[in-house]
């Protein structure tokens, strides 16, 4: 379809009178009004807006047509009519087809999201040649925002040209009609943007990545503080998608941040207060444990597709029960547990205490050691540290080693990411990126064998589960039978490619780049 | 983009309103469609409204003067283009004749417009003749009408049996009923036997109806204005029927929608 061209009209204009000025001075002819709804759609972290994107339903006295745009021309990349109204939806429940190619694609896990309605009265006018053919198309339309209450705004009139393709050229001459006898302006289509800005939404202004911009010479109290307050809101912006379980990355997000949090009590202690660091530490390792089961769940259910792939087909269908099973013990975990305590009065306490003492005053002269410290200075301590005890773990480790000493080092590895994420902007970004890449590679070989370990102890647990619930027949245990051995081979994939990984990380050159960062000070001999 | 041509030898049968019907449910169902309406008669063109009229003629196209993109007419419906008839047609096999790979010509015509359109339509004139076997090479599925009398099922055996060679390999060829008037005993009979060439043919089939006939005066396909007449239905349960062949061709991203109900 051609790009329609965007004039805009004054709010207080009349669109029944502009629609009967058009029919007798450029001669068009009128149709009946419309009424439009326009909803549109995006995951909470901004996935098609980032892939510059958007998904909108339009729902007309035709149907409901799912559409999803370019946000540069507003250009419609796939269409598929569907019948469905859900406030969320995953577009695995969408008919195949190209659209919900593209959307799982861009979404992967993540639900759609409704972010702004818009009600359109249309009136539609079309130029017509003798055999009664359509050349070309002017929408009036009077667009309206939708609030939470269903009370409607009115957003903007505006008139849009549809050109058709081979008839442009009267499409332009209605444009010249209506610039210079009109003096209508042409602008740019800002539907999106307007309808966005006017539902109180930001686009782009969640992402699960952290950017804390810091000075090397604030007091590291303070810059820690910023790094938690940045963590806290995080959490908070995650918690309603969590207790309503829209998808499973608002618990993984959630999690993420809690023990980003835990992280930063545990590793940088001397910043805070004895007392206030113990006893946040326990609420926070209270939080992490409550959220651990469900996300367990959800990462079974999310690789459920990978399971089915790794066993033969034949054995695939017998599969199902498990993903049943866990289906319904995710549902029950998270409603009964999860849910209840995030509503629930410790939780509410925590974060009021939380953010009390995060709001708090600094102390003019702190007690713990490295709370008035250059903030540098203790990032390159504390992580230098850490990197140095991931080290000497990774180097104990032999191929004889029991799995808990590279889960360990795992943890280690972890502590090292988030102190090294935390104060990123302190470094020079290529190289802090660069290093960050390289404890990546590790941390992917570590997190795939403990992942796989805990999965393989906990597919026996089910199925000990399942049999008890009598859920459990001979052709589903061949099939999670098939499974384990799959997931075991795995596993000693996993472990025999540690000792290449590790080598890598603990080469010369990266170690070299590491003292670099975060111990410079032994060649420089400042400081 | 999936090519699907609307063929038979014989005339009127059904083909144009098989093209614009089925061009249609598949534009409604969220699919970029093109309906080329090859047939010197112009019939689709007539039905859309649009002037069986092309800038430069056939030879203007085979020459390269003209490109194929740039006769493209936009039809009243939403994601419906078509490329409207010419008069000049008719010797489109004298033209063709006279080109290089003359078997192939109308093949790497099209080529550019794949990436742009799920589907092509091609609304093919009844004759069997070089255009014929343009038609063949360019096309991922023969559409073939057919009404069920028994000189029509000896032409369809013909038909069969011609593309039955290594250079049609690819070409899926889908005989269907149409025309088909359950008053006359000779049509229930065939339909419901179902035998020989028409074995694996859809269940389907496209009724005798007034509503069909219509097109011709309301000049839109049936489902505009008879939406809830059988011969609207039909057309829409053929195209579902359809949808799993369709999808089994895998031709680059494009996968079956729905018709809108």
């Amino acid at each position: 379809m051609q790009k329609s061209l965007i004039y805009t009209l004054f709010r207080n204009d009349n669109l029944t009178r502009w629609r009967d000025r058009l029919r007798a001075e450029a001669g068009l002819v009128a149709n009946p009004v419309e009424h439009l709804q326009i909803v549109y759609y995006d995951s909470f972290d901004w996935r098609l807006y980032a892939a510059g994107k958007t998904l909108t339903e339009v729902r007309s006295a035709d149907g409901v047509e799912l559409r999803l745009l370019r946000l540069v021309d507003q250009g419609i990349e796939a269409v598929v009519p569907v019948d469905m109204t859900a406030q969320r939806f995953f577009p695995s429940g969408l008919p195949v087809g190209e659209l919900r190619q593209q959307l799982e694609s861009l979404l992967e896990m993540r639900a759609l999201l409704p972010l702004a309605t818009l009600r359109v009265r249309r009136y539609t006018l079309h130029e017509e040649d003798r055999e009664g053919k359509t050349r070309a198309r002017v929408h009036l339309e009077a667009v309206s925002l939708v609030d939470a209450s269903g009370k409607r705004r009115l957003l903007q009139k505006r008139l849009c040209l549809q050109p058709l393709r081979g008839y442009t050229r009267i499409a332009q001459g209605i444009g010249k009609k209506l610039e210079q006898d009109y003096r209508l302006q042409k602008v740019e289509d800002e539907l999106y943007r307007q309808a966005l800005a006017a539902a109180g939404k930001q686009p782009g202004d969640y992402s699960d990545k952290l950017d804390i911009q810091l000075q090397g010479d604030m007091r590291a109290d303070a810059a820690v503080r910023q790094v938690l307050l940045t963590l806290f809101a995080v959490m908070q912006a995650n918690e309603a998608g969590t207790i309503a379980d829209l998808d499973s990355e608002f618990l993984h997000d959630f999690r993420v941040a809690v023990r980003r949090t835990r992280s930063a009590l545990g590793e940088l202690k001397h910043v805070f207060p004895p007392s206030t660091r113990q006893r946040f530490k326990r609420e926070f390792a209270w939080l992490g444990a409550l959220t651990g089961n469900v996300r367990d769940l959800d990462v079974y259910l999310l690789k459920f597709d990978a399971y089915r792939a790794a066993i033969p087909a034949r054995l695939r269908n017998d599969l199902e029960p498990l993903r049943t099973f866990l289906q319904y013990k995710q549902r029950q975990e998270q409603s009964q547990q999860l849910a209840v305590q995030l509503r629930g009065r410790r939780y509410r306490k925590l974060k009021q205490q939380w953010q009390r003492y995060l709001e708090s005053p600094l102390a003019k002269r702190p007690t713990a050691r490295d709370a008035a410290r250059p903030v540098d200075k203790v990032a390159h301590e504390r992580t230098w540290r850490m990197y140095k005890r991931a080290l000497k773990e990774g180097m104990a480790i032999t191929a004889d080693s029991p799995p808990t000493e590279l889960h360990e080092l795992r943890k280690s590895c972890k502590k090292l990411r988030y102190l090294m994420e935390f104060f990123q902007s302190l470094y020079p970004p290529g190289k802090i990126r660069a290093s960050i890449k390289e404890l990546k590679q590790l941390q992917d070989n570590l997190g795939d064998f403990q992942d796989l370990d805990v999965q393989i102890s906990s597919l026996r647990h089910f199925a000990m589960e399942m049999r008890r619930r009598g859920e459990y027949s001979v052709a589903t245990g061949k099939a999670m039978d098939a499974l384990l051995t799959a997931l075991d081979t795995h596993l000693h994939q996993a472990r025999d490619e540690f000792e290449s990984r590790f080598a890598r990380f603990a080469g010369d050159s990266n170690q070299a780049h590491f003292k670099s960062l975060f111990h410079p000070a032994e060649d420089g001999g400042a400081a | 983009m999936i090519t699907i041509a609307c063929y038979n030898l014989k005339g009127g049968v059904g083909k144009t309103a098989s093209a614009v019907n089925l061009a249609y449910l598949a534009a409604q169902g969220g699919a970029s469609t093109l309906v080329w309406d090859l047939d010197p008669q112009g019939a689709a063109s007539f039905y859309f409204r649009i002037k069986p009229r092309i800038k430069g003629g056939t030879s203007g196209l085979f020459q390269r003067k003209r490109e194929l993109d740039a006769v493209i007419k936009a039809t009243d419906y939403p994601r419906l283009d078509l490329i409207p008839a010419d008069f000049s047609y008719r010797n489109m096999d004298l033209l063709l004749e006279q080109q290089r790979k003359p078997g192939t010509r109308l093949r790497k015509l099209i080529k550019p417009l794949r990436s742009e359109y799920h589907f092509l339509f091609l609304d093919c004139p009844p004759s069997i003749s070089l255009v014929s076997e343009n038609i063949f090479a360019a096309s991922d599925v023969l559409l073939v009408p057919t009404i069920p009398t028994t000189l029509s099922l000896r032409t369809l055996q013909q038909l069969v049996e011609f593309c039955d060679t290594e250079q049609y390999r690819h070409l899926k060829v889908i005989p269907f009923f149409s025309m088909v008037d359950r008053r006359k005993n000779l049509h229930r009979e065939i339909v419901d036997q179902r035998d020989g060439v028409l074995k694996n043919a859809p269940l389907n089939y496209i009724p005798y109806a007034s509503e069909v006939e219509q097109m011709g005066v309301r000049r839109a396909p049936v489902d505009t204005y008879a939406h809830a007449s059988w011969a609207a239905r039909a057309y829409r349960e053929m195209w579902l029927e359809l949808q799993p062949t369709l999808l089994a061709l895998n031709r680059g991203g494009w996968q079956p929608q729905p018709a809108r109900r």
